[in-house]
């Protein structure tokens, strides 16, 4: 259909004055339009009673690629229900595809926009496999989708900033170079994990603080991060750097956190799954929440966004680039197997099983821990909902995340199924917030639009893409947004009551920023002396994009080189 | 070892080999040269299986064409006839599946729409590594890496030089930038000695050949505890002093061949993977296999993707269901398990379908026409496909499970690729022609 009216329904829309108005909305040619006097639509629906917003959007959710791929292989027990097979979709636009917390990819798309989510994005996508991110990701049906390449433990940056000295004298040549490799990988973003710690596992260190030296090459997460966000900042890449701190799931780790907010001496950056960063070691236990030191350090520093990687009980799996952190880990797997992988020369990655209980205290805490944090933090436009998904949990889980942020009673009621030291003791116990609509729509689709620098997603003013999900009001904010009334994809009707309705291929948002081609001498030098691939096959090129992305379309976000 | 990876200048443009593991790019293919004119020649440097692979097709595109029951037809015809033949059966098989990923995509809604049964002609030896994975899991390395940093490398099994010739070139054997580089075969296969011989000294490189002690089994259990340091008596001192110098490594990196392993072999798999998660404890270790060639590691990554489970997988009446060894092709069809095959193999003009005595579809390589001919009251259908890699560009994963290679075309071919086949079927069946 080209054109449809949205009747009467209660808008959401944040980005724009007026939010939470009952009022038409018009969607012509996949866009938002001003409804004209007397117009006619092809679709009218009547929207009274139900709440209108833009598609949700999944800025961290680990949806395609190697280590994603790899949670699949492990998890074969993710893949049937008991001794049983999981029964085949009754809807006939469906494929077979099946899976909780390592969904296949069609299952992913199809459940996310059951939910009323439209954009979904990979934040580790490793240089060396970004063909076949890109090949996931455009299996994923329906949901437009982009990635965050990684870079900070490959040994030519590690090289090249060991070489620039402390006062990276050679900045412009890794700032060329951070550019190729976004231009090369058709990247939205760059990502760096564990800030040179994976490299140092490489090299048999256990662990890496913020400044701590690499052994090999003598350089400092600290001067890792700082010389990364400067990079991006000057490419004018709409989307900040994207952090993965150091020391994740260690007890005590705000410590690394704070200092590495301190290490971006101002510069904008995205710290992500903050949830396993802002751990203390108070209490018999050593082990304790941290969530107001960070949610202050959040609120002093408006240039810094995060999302919570909140964990929800119940099995799930792990999937990091984190090879350090993911190996000191796989003794607590459960099941009892893990995956890891040193991967080209540039990264790694570890695939971890987990089980959280409500009956263990770290795991309790770090539930408490998280939703602490979407309390504390004041301004909404900083904080993104994720579960890391599948670290935290499954995708799945975000309606039962809203009702636990939206409503108080419910949230209390969950907290006295805890550990009981924990139940007992935690400050969320105290924490009266409950969050709006409006306040969800901004975690949900319209902070994450913004930090990605998608200017026409995730609002409803006019000339915005039509995604939008609709959902009937009700008291149980879990089932209202379990199961959106409608779902539209660029105008397109894609689900209706929970069912999806059309399987149109997504878009893929990616970056190309400038840089000097000299830049391209050095990296052919070190590809041949250290690689395993021709220099001239690395970079995917626009054409073999559109053929890894089922011919979906091309999406560039522009860059601003030298804006502030 | 004088192979560097600079690419031959005088293709003036890259390419990739799909025909073994190793996705080699440092090679070339040259159109109608060399002593026969007719046949496409490897260039840039030798490999004998690529050398052997090329020379299967001719200097300029195949004018193949399809064939019903042995005779020639067009391309809609053949295509209509695997439909009704597919549509006939109540339980057919997806075997070889030489394809890339452009062709799994495209098979995957085929096998949905008929419930088909779907394995590589290599399956026994990915479900050993693949067993072991979803029950214990592992820890890999990456050629860069291995060629970069392993200062220990240990074939377990031998050198698989007839599946990988240019294994020691890709590991880095030869290249000076991991001084002392020790190579060590650990129960070596025939002809290791002459391999060893050859890499001996490159770069500095040494080497050293160990047999078994009783099997591989008994070996890696004996090795497994020397690495955990547990008191060992009874084991030979060229295992004990391996353990030491296991441990001792920086980077020690197991090479081991899926297709090599005997009956069992995933067992092996395992204690290689316990051998190395014991290493990690205290110093760095990885494994890497050797294996997945011809399409059968990039149609299981792809299968798994879209539907979150591997090979050896069909969406039967009861849901997705996943057989790793119920599902194997020999097994089925000694068990007259399935009443129909597609076979696919579009790299490599050798591998045909197992003998059989069922309606089958054959997309393949030219040269799999004889083998898809007429068979006395067998319906059978074939229709040549293009290699990618050759005929049409395309991906394939390489050994190591992380790199996706892209595959070019030497020249534009004028058969139809395995995806073009297997998306005009699907619409025949979905058409409702075959009836």
């Amino acid at each position: 259909m080209s054109s449809v009216l949205l009747r009467g329904g209660r808008v959401i829309d944040p980005a724009h004055a007026g939010s939470g108005q009952h009022r038409d909305l018009a969607l012509r040619e996949g866009r938002i339009v001003e409804p004209g006097a007397g117009e006619t639509f092809d679709l009218e629906i009547d929207a009274s009673g139900c709440v209108v917003m833009a598609g949700g959007i999944d800025m961290h959710t680990h949806i395609g690629g190697g280590k994603v791929n790899l949670a699949r292989l492990l998890m074969a027990e993710d893949h049937r229900a008991g001794p049983n097979p999981i029964a085949l979709p009754r809807n006939p636009l469906e494929l077979a595809s099946c899976g909780n917390c390592a969904p296949g990819t069609l299952a992913t798309g199809y459940r996310y926009v059951e939910m009323g989510y439209t954009a979904a994005f990979e934040p580790a996508m490793v240089p060396s496999n970004a063909r076949h991110a890109h090949m996931e990701m455009a299996d994923v049906p329906i949901l437009d989708h982009g990635a965050y390449v990684m870079l900070g433990n490959d040994e030519l940056f590690l090289q090249m900033l060991a070489e620039g000295g402390p006062d990276c004298l050679n900045f412009a040549q890794i700032r060329d170079y951070t550019a190729w490799t976004l231009q090369a990988t058709k990247a939205l973003g760059v990502k760096v994990v564990n800030p040179a710690g994976i490299s140092a596992f490489k090299f048999n260190q256990r662990k890496l603080d913020v400044d701590e030296r690499h052994v090999h090459w003598q350089v400092t997460p600290r001067q890792v991060v700082h010389t990364l966000a400067r990079a991006l900042r000057e490419l004018g890449v709409p989307h900040p750097l994207h952090i993965h701190g150091s020391n994740l799931g260690v007890a005590g780790n705000i410590r690394s956190t704070l200092e590495t907010i301190a290490a971006l001496e101002g510069l904008p950056a995205h710290l992500t799954h903050v949830q396993f960063h802002a751990y203390g070691t108070e209490g018999a236990k050593k082990f304790s929440s941290a969530a107001l030191q960070l949610a202050e350090a959040v609120n002093e520093n408006p240039q810094i966004s995060i999302d919570v990687g909140q964990i929800m009980f119940g099995q799930t799996v792990t999937a990091s680039g984190d090879t350090m952190r993911q190996h000191a880990q796989s003794d607590l797997a459960s099941p009892r197997k893990w995956v890891g992988a040193d991967i080209e020369g540039m990264a790694g990655c570890g695939v971890v099983p987990f089980r959280y209980r409500e009956q263990s205290f770290v795991n309790a805490l770090q539930w408490v821990i998280g939703l602490e944090i979407f309390l504390l933090v004041r301004n909404p436009w900083q904080v993104v909902l994720t579960t890391d998904h599948p670290n935290g949990g499954p995708f799945t889980s975000y309606p039962h995340l809203i009702r636990l942020l939206m409503d108080r009673g419910f949230r209390e009621e969950r907290l006295a199924k805890l550990h009981p030291e924990v139940a007992a003791d935690c400050a969320l116990r105290s924490i009266a917030r409950e969050l709006t609509l409006d306040e969800i729509a901004i975690l949900t689709r319209a902070a994450p639009a913004r930090l990605l620098g998608l200017a026409d997603r995730g609002q409803l003013g006019v000339g915005a893409a039509a995604d939008i999900a609709i959902y009937r009001e009700q008291a149980d904010r879990e089932a209202m947004f379990r199961t959106p009334e409608y779902v539209f994809k660029d105008g397109n009707l894609v689900a209706r009551a929970g069912r999806v309705t059309a399987t149109p291929v997504g878009g893929t948002h990616f970056v190309a920023p400038g840089y000097d081609p000299a830049i391209e001498k050095t990296l052919r030098r070190h590809w041949q002396a250290h690689g395993s691939i021709n220099f001239d096959h690395v970079a995917i090129g626009v054409e073999e994009l559109c053929r890894c992305c089922n011919g979906g379309r091309l999406l560039p976000a522009e860059c601003h080189p030298g804006a502030s | 070892m004088t192979e560097t990876f600079e690419a031959p200048s005088f293709l003036g443009r890259t390419w990739t080999c799909p025909f073994c593991p190793l996705a080699c790019d440092h090679l070339g293919v040259e159109v109608g040269a060399g002593a026969d004119a007719a046949a496409l020649v490897l260039r840039g440097g030798d490999c004998e299986r690529a050398r052997r692979a090329v020379a299967r097709f001719g200097a300029s595109p195949s004018d193949a064409t399809s064939q019903v029951d042995g005779d020639a037809c067009d391309l809609a015809t053949a295509v209509a006839a695997a439909a009704r033949l597919l549509a006939a059966s109540r339980q057919p098989l997806f075997g070889g599946l030489g394809t890339d990923v452009a062709g799994a995509r495209a098979l995957y809604p085929l096998a949905c729409s008929m419930g088909a049964i779907c394995d590589a002609d290599m399956g026994e030896a990915l479900m050993r590594g693949l067993r072991a994975l979803q029950d214990r899991g592992q820890f890999t390395a990456t050629l860069a890496e291995v060629r970069t940093r392993a200062d220990l490398i240990v074939f377990v099994g031998g050198v698989p030089i007839d599946l990988a010739p240019l294994i020691g070139l890709r590991c880095g054997i030869g290249d000076t930038q991991v001084p002392a580089r020790r190579v060590i075969v650990l129960g070596p296969a025939a002809g290791d000695a002459a391999t060893l011989a050859a890499w001996s000294g490159q770069g500095g490189v040494r080497v050293e050949i160990l047999p078994l002690h009783g099997d591989l089994f008994d070996t890696l259990a004996l090795l497994c505890a020397g690495v955990a340091e547990r008191p060992l008596p009874a084991a030979p001192e060229a295992l004990r002093a391996l353990a030491l110098r296991l441990r001792a490594a920086r980077y020690a990196v197991l090479v081991g061949t899926l297709a090599r392993l005997p009956l069992h072999g995933e067992l092996l798999v395992e204690a290689m993977h316990r051998l190395i998660d014991s290493l990690n404890r205290s110093t760095r270790a990885a494994a890497l296999w050797i294996g997945g060639g011809d399409g059968a590691a990039t149609v299981n990554q792809t299968f798994t993707w879209l539907s979150g489970l591997p090979l050896r997988t069909r969406a039967g009446p009861a849901g997705l269901e996943h057989e790793p060894l119920i599902f194997g092709t020999a097994r089925l069809l000694a068990d007259d398990a399935v009443d129909a095959l597609l076979w696919v193999s579009s790299f490599d003009a050798e591998t045909q379908a197992p003998p059989n005595r069922l309606p089958m579809v054959v997309l393949g390589h030219p040269a799999l026409a004889a083998a898809a001919g007429r068979r006395s009251g067998l319906p059978t259908v074939f229709i040549p496909v293009a290699t990618p890699g050759i005929g049409s560009a395309g991906h394939l994963f390489r050994t190591d499970g992380t790199v996706l290679m892209p595959l070019s075309a030497v020249y534009r071919d004028r058969l139809p690729t395995v995806a073009d086949v297997a998306g005009l079927i699907l619409s025949a069946l979905r058409e409702g022609k075959p009836s």
